[in-house]
């Protein structure tokens, strides 16, 4: 049912890495609420704080980066720098009397639909209890 | 700002049309912004609509164009070229995703997947609206290969790519060549010996001076991207460098080594594996089969182990190469040793193609073949100094038959070979089955998805012989068409700093861990500078710059901004 | 290029592809990107192959067209490559010096190449009626006619056979591409090697009567559903001969037409096991109602992603029969008998379907072998290309500079093709890198 009600969720996924785990959840029909919209870019490392907080002010009530973890060909630093990307957003985020739990990062490897499904039908759970 | 935006929405023969409302989402994107005509094709890949394409381009002028359809992953160069064929910068051509991540992730839902739907093509929209024309830089490619791994599939790629005019690094970690092969006996189709063939290839590698061999070698060390990695290697107490434009991964598989207790696996010496028993035949002389002091006349085969793991067990997949293989053994020991009687315990013969004469040959033979399935496997007894096998079996309706044996042979399947360091180094992704992954299992089976690192024989999954050398010869055809035009074409999606905004902090420079930012005058003051040959377009450095004077050309702000705006709209 | 003027003047190739299915488009494709001048030719008047024509693919269920289409638009549209439909090698016969002198036919499509925009005016007033070749003749065409919708080239022909010459095509035409004068051409060409990639034969299942296809309307065969499922299927649903009607007991019978001495071909086709369970898993999306029963003596899921997909639909209910189905007989509703041995009970039993579905075999198509005339082109005791040096140049043949590729020397499915498709073009590279 299509409904104006259900909180809407940004991804960020990697172009060889997260996002092929989002196009195995679709390939095998592994359903997951349609509120959820995802932008792939490069990297999780390239991610910036503004488009983060742009999400939120716009109406996204969660942000999800599906990182690369290990996995990134682009190097170790790549987990770390995302994390400070986060840390960075969560300060932001506070000011302005948002949720750190709107924001949510994990490694998403590219196989990993099952993952995928499961934490994004979780943080629709924890959204959908936050706006009641 | 893009103008005459061509907007294209793709039915995907039903795959989307079936679940998505084509027409609804039609109807809602022709009005935004730079919007010039809005279409649907049955099959936006197909000919005729990328003839369509480009005369749309042509003939309207159009600055930027969209295509709704399935994922980027498949068609991205196919619609870039259209673009490029009608003029059109191929960087004004966004892909938006409404199959996998459209009708199909929400199959469940049309009405939901038709609102996604219209917000993601609005999205793209947004994108193209702000998309900049780009143009790749072209560097210098070297036109070598490392082979990783010399048994039979990396023999073999080196060959084929030493005869492609290619420059060939061999590395093996062993100190022999041939892997698995080297040690087996006759192999099934032709009856060649494997170590014979290993001789023969080894040979061909040596004629050529164009491989270098490296045994007692492992890979250390990798930088660069394709067209120009430079790798260390280790032989010992060197150290090597060398400089190669690809990789063919040829690592192999392992044997599956079965647990204690399976199946009386490590309880009873008369209990060995499938190798083991393929090496006792090879080696032990004509007449009487003997083990461990024993006369060898019945043999049970209980096929299956370590593969096919349907209830418990991590291997899900089939072996491929076992039934065929065991069922060879059981010809080769009747041929060889008097008074033999072969007992197959069974799944399913799965001796495919042209394989299946062996087992037609060896039902002539007199072998029996008993069936059984997971929930009523054959049961190991030791009585009296001498092992009973009973099985129900499926092919007498469930009867329940039992045989003693003199050997019991494990058909072990292959497991993926642990690889750690190698796959750390390169970044290969490894499937759901443990194996390295391919792009697309159908149409790119020995490419990945780093680029310039390609994967070959039984490390992409179990084959045989024959199998493993065609897929390595593949990988070679595919990296010496890479390489051999002695230049690489790289994606311009880099970093650019705006010298305007940026007041040299250092920052950017210090996140790029590939050396790509340096200090540059601009103006009297100092400012940061991409190095675009060395820039790998991941744009770690772009969050950091307090100014945000750095961005990533094709995810600017207004671009990325632009998607949001139109994904968040209600 | 495509259906580029190739002139009848002696024209220079490094390499020959024979056959643009997906062996041929892939050996052409990976050897024009290393720079050599490929002739690819075709004897059908649309490249792709079988593959084109199929439904959805196994195990990854991704549409055969999406995925054929663009390999399809590659090759029509390399630089290195001109390719020619229509055509097919005449004669092949091997100069002293190592090369190839050819002599190509190509036959008249009666319709002028470029002019012909594909709009299937010319089919609206055809008044002849034939059977739809490339439908597997489940519905009709007319004489002129598009292949098939994704054809590449997506130009129209005539079947001069079955064509009356009244002419109205002609007029007809918005562009005046009819061409009633059109000749069959001879075209000579030397190159330098050549990749066999003429691919498979289906098995006729008519040879096994008690099977009853071609007698019973409701007896088809896998290609035949195929169809039905594919997206530019034939009917809007999946419906069966007799009367049209939505089957709910779907039956398919393995191994038609292999593992089977009395037929002559004795060896296992490698794909059907996989296919026909691809069809059930469709068939099983497209009617949820449906009875899916699939009679079968081993279930070949040997490749990646092969388990897990027989597995799954397994989960997704469908009925896994083991025996061997000894005759099919017909009652008066259209309905099917099924007489086998059931294993698993150990008794004769007899089972009602309404629709059966033969999974048949892929077999050898030698007949390039008759095109080489002062050389041999050897086959296999089972009729394949042969492959003397299989396991260490398994694209070599019996022919020096005659290199293969494909379902040509064995049934394979699609992405072993590629490996195939692959080696082959390796060792065509190597060896025309060390001629003189």
């Amino acid at each position: 049912m299509a409904t104006n009600m259900q909180p809407k969720i940004l991804v960020f996924s990697t172009e060889k890495i997260s996002d092929p785990a989002l196009d195995l959840a679709g390939l095998l029909k592994k359903h997951y609420p349609f509120t959820v919209y995802a932008i792939s870019v490069p990297c999780s490392s390239c991610i910036k704080s503004r488009w983060i907080m742009r999400a939120y002010e716009k109406g996204f009530s969660g942000v999800f980066i599906a990182a690369d973890g290990t996995d990134c060909s682009y190097g170790e630093s790549c987990g770390e720098k995302t994390s400070q990307i986060v840390t960075a957003t969560h300060q932001l985020m506070r000011e302005k009397g948002l949720k750190p739990s709107q924001l949510k990062m994990a490694a998403i490897c590219s196989v990993c639909a099952d993952p995928f499904v499961k934490h994004i039908t979780g943080f629709m759970k924890e959204l959908e209890k936050l706006e009641h | 700002m893009k103008k005459k935006i061509g907007v294209y929405v793709c039915h995907c023969g039903g795959n989307i049309s079936d679940y998505v409302d084509i027409e609804k989402v039609k109807e809602a994107v022709k009005d935004q912004a730079g919007v010039f005509l809005v279409k649907n094709t049955l099959f936006a890949c197909a000919d005729s609509s990328q003839k369509e394409m480009v005369a749309d381009i042509q003939n309207n002028d159009l600055d930027a164009i969209v295509v709704a359809s399935c994922s980027p992953k498949l068609h991205v160069p196919t619609f870039r070229s259209v673009a490029e064929r009608a003029g059109l910068n191929p960087y004004n051509y966004v892909q938006v995703n409404v199959r996998e991540q459209g009708s199909w992730a929400h199959s469940d839902n049309p009405e939901g997947a038709t609102e996604k739907a219209i917000l993601l093509v609005k999205a793209g929209i947004a994108r193209a609206y702000e998309s900049e024309a780009l143009t790749p830089a072209k560097i210098p490619a070297i036109n070598a290969v490392a082979v990783i791994g010399a048994g039979v599939g990396g023999l073999r790629s080196a060959i084929a790519l030493a005869d492609m005019g290619t420059e060939v690094f061999l590395i093996e970690k062993e100190s022999s060549v041939g892997g698995h092969t080297a040690g087996l006996g006759q192999l099934f189709t032709t009856n060649i010996h494997g170590e014979e063939l290993v001789a023969n290839l080894l040979s061909e590698v040596k004629k050529r001076t164009n491989i270098k061999l490296f045994t007692n070698a492992e890979l250390v060390e990798e930088k660069g991207s394709i067209g120009n990695f430079d790798i260390k290697i280790k032989t010992g107490k060197e150290t090597l460098s060398l400089h190669s434009g690809a990789f063919v991964v040829n690592t192999g598989f392992d044997s599956y080594e079965p647990e204690k207790g399976e199946y009386g696996f490590g309880e009873s010496e008369n209990i060995i594996t499938l190798p083991e028993f393929k090496k006792l035949i090879d080696t032990s002389e004509p007449g009487n089969l003997v083990f461990k002091g024993k006369t060898i006349h019945k043999i049970a085969y209980i096929y299956c182990i370590g593969s096919r793991q349907d209830l418990e067990g991590n291997n899900k997949y089939c072996s491929r190469f076992c039934c065929t293989a065991a069922i060879h053994s059981s010809i080769l020991v009747k041929n060889k040793f008097k008074n033999i009687f072969n007992f197959h315990f069974n799944r399913g013969i799965r001796a495919y193609g042209k394989q299946e004469l062996l087992y037609e040959e060896s039902s002539k033979n007199s072998d029996i073949y008993l069936q059984f399935s997971l929930d009523s496997i054959p049961q190991i007894e030791k009585r009296r100094s001498k092992i009973f096998i009973k099985v129900k079996d499926i092919l007498t309706a469930g009867k329940e038959l039992e045989t003693d044996a003199d050997l019991v042979v494990l058909v072990t399947g292959m497991v993926p070979r642990k690889n750690d360091d190698l796959e750390h180094l390169l970044k290969i992704p490894v499937g759901r089955d443990g194996f390295f992954n391919e792009i697309h299992m159908k149409l790119r089976p020995v490419e990945t998805v780093i680029d310039g690192v390609l994967i070959a024989g039984t490390c992409q999954s179990p084959k045989n012989i024959l199998e493993t050398l065609n897929s390595s010869m593949a990988a070679a055809a595919k990296a010496n068409s890479l390489l051999t035009k002695g230049e690489i074409t790289l994606e311009p999606t880099l970093a650019r700093v705006n010298p305007a905004a940026c007041n040299w902090c250092g920052k950017c420079s210090s996140a790029c861990p590939f050396d790509a930012i340096i200090q540059t005058d601009y103006e009297g003051h100092k400012v940061a500078k991409v190095n675009a040959s060395n820039c790998k377009g991941c744009g770690m450095c772009t969050p950091v710059c307090p100014f945000d004077a750095i961005d990533l050309a094709g995810f600017t702000n207004a671009q990325i901004e632009g998607m949001i705006d139109a994904l968040a709209e209600s | 290029m495509i259906d580029d003027k190739v002139n009848t003047e002696v024209a220079d190739y490094d390499v020959l592809v024979i056959g643009a299915g997906i062996a041929g488009e892939e050996s052409a494709l990976k050897l024009a990107d290393m720079g050599f001048r490929i002739l690819l030719i075709e004897k059908e008047p649309s490249i792709g192959g079988k593959m084109i024509l199929l439904s959805k693919v196994f195990p990854t269920l991704d549409c055969a067209a999406c995925i054929t289409t663009p390999k399809v638009s590659e090759t029509a549209r390399h630089p290195n490559i001109t390719l020619l439909t229509l055509t097919e090698a005449d004669s092949i016969i091997k100069e002293s010096n190592g090369s190839f002198s050819v002599i190509l036919k190509k036959h008249p499509r009666y319709v002028v190449e470029q002019d012909c925009t594909g709009c299937q005016e010319c089919e609206t007033v055809c008044p002849v009626v034939v059977k739809d070749q490339f439908q597997f003749d489940l519905v009709a065409r007319k004489a002129v006619y598009i292949p098939f919708n994704i054809a590449n080239p997506r130009i129209a022909l005539i079947d001069i056979e079955n064509c009356m010459l009244c002419g109205a095509c002609e007029q007809k035409c918005p562009s005046h591409a009819i061409d009633f004068t059109q000749q069959e051409e001879a075209i000579q060409v030397q190159v330098k090697s050549v990749i066999v990639a003429t691919g498979f034969k289906l098995f006729d299942p008519i040879h096994i009567e008690r099977y009853g296809y071609g007698k019973f309307k409701n007896v088809i065969t896998s290609m035949q559903m195929e169809r039905e499922l594919a997206p530019t299927r034939p009917f809007n649903n999946i419906l069966r001969p007799s009367d049209g009607k939505v089957p709910d007991k779907i039956a398919y019978i393995f191994c038609t037409g292999s593992r089977d001495h009395t037929v002559g071909n004795p060896i296992c086709s490698q794909v059907c096991c996989m296919y026909s369970t691809k069809q059930a898993q469709l068939l099983m999306g497209a009617l949820p109602l449906a009875d899916i029963s699939l009679y079968y003596i081993n279930i070949r899921a040997f490749g990646k992603g092969f388990n897990e997909f027989y597995m799954q639909a397994k989960d997704m209910g469908a009925n896994y029969v083991k025996g061997k189905i000894a005759s099919v007989s017909e009652k008066e509703n259209g309905n099917l008998v099924l007489r086998y041995e059931d294993i698993a009970s150990g008794r004769v039993t007899e089972n009602e379907h309404d629709l059966v579905v033969l999974s048949i075999g892929l077999l050898a198509n030698p007949e390039i072998t008759k095109v080489f005339k002062n050389i041999t082109l050897e086959t296999d005791t089972l009729n394949y290309i042969k492959q003397p040096d299989l396991l260490q140049s398994p694209a070599s043949t019996s022919v020096k500079g005659v290199f293969v590729s494909g379902t040509a020397t064995a049934p394979m499915d699609i992405p072993d093709t590629i490996m195939s498709a692959g080696a082959a073009a390796a060792e065509t590279s190597g060896y025309l890198k060390q001629l003189p």
